[in-house]
């Protein structure tokens, strides 16, 4: 990530716009502890009391990384009660990277996003069949199963 | 003059800086090995 991810000028500049950047060496037992991790790279996302919104562990090449990222700030404002920013967020993730896996998850969470905003629970089933159009073997799309439940 | 990111390396730091300007942070473990 050192060498590859971190320097991509887009990627630099993304981070800085958009997140608190902290880098914690391996040889911070007690850190590695309080987050549970065994392995790098592992890439959290927290709020300002630390709790976690979103990992990722391995490696992410430049193009995966800032979408990968914009989900994941969609989710803290999300779980962050956010709901206007989480959605504008999670509805540039689905515009600028259609294809891409995380717009799956932003897909799942833009349809929660939705819901929180207007209480209504069709919100939910839209989320749900346009993952089963656009992401039919996304686990998000399992994960959302039980909202076609949810009449139209 | 490319730019960079500018790491903290203290949590407790980034998370004043978090409350501050309402972002997330992000936490990156690495190896230097």
């Amino acid at each position: 990530m050192g060498a590859v991810t971190y320097p991509n000028e887009k990627v630099a500049k993304f981070v800085s716009l958009n997140f608190v950047p902290v880098k914690i060496e391996t040889s911070n037992t007690a850190m590695m502890q309080r987050f549970s991790v065994s392995w790098t790279p592992t890439l959290l996302v927290l709020d300002a009391e630390g709790r976690e919104h979103y990992r990722g562990v391995g490696f992410f090449a430049p193009e995966d990384l800032i979408p990968t990222l914009m989900t994941a700030k969609g989710r803290w404002a999300l779980d962050t009660d956010q709901f206007a920013e989480a959605r504008a967020l999670l509805e540039e993730v689905i515009s600028l990277h259609p294809d891409m896996e995380t717009a799956a998850e932003a897909l799942f969470f833009l349809g929660v996003a939705k819901y929180k905003m207007s209480h209504d629970p069709k919100n939910l089933r839209e989320a749900y069949d346009e993952l089963t159009a656009k992401f039919p073997t996304s686990s998000w799309t399992k994960q959302a199963d039980h909202y076609r439940l949810i009449s139209k | 003059m490319a730019l960079e990111i500018c790491w903290l390396d203290d949590l407790a730091k980034g998370q004043e800086t978090a409350r501050k300007i309402n972002k997330p942070i992000f936490l990156d473990f690495f190896n230097p090995k």
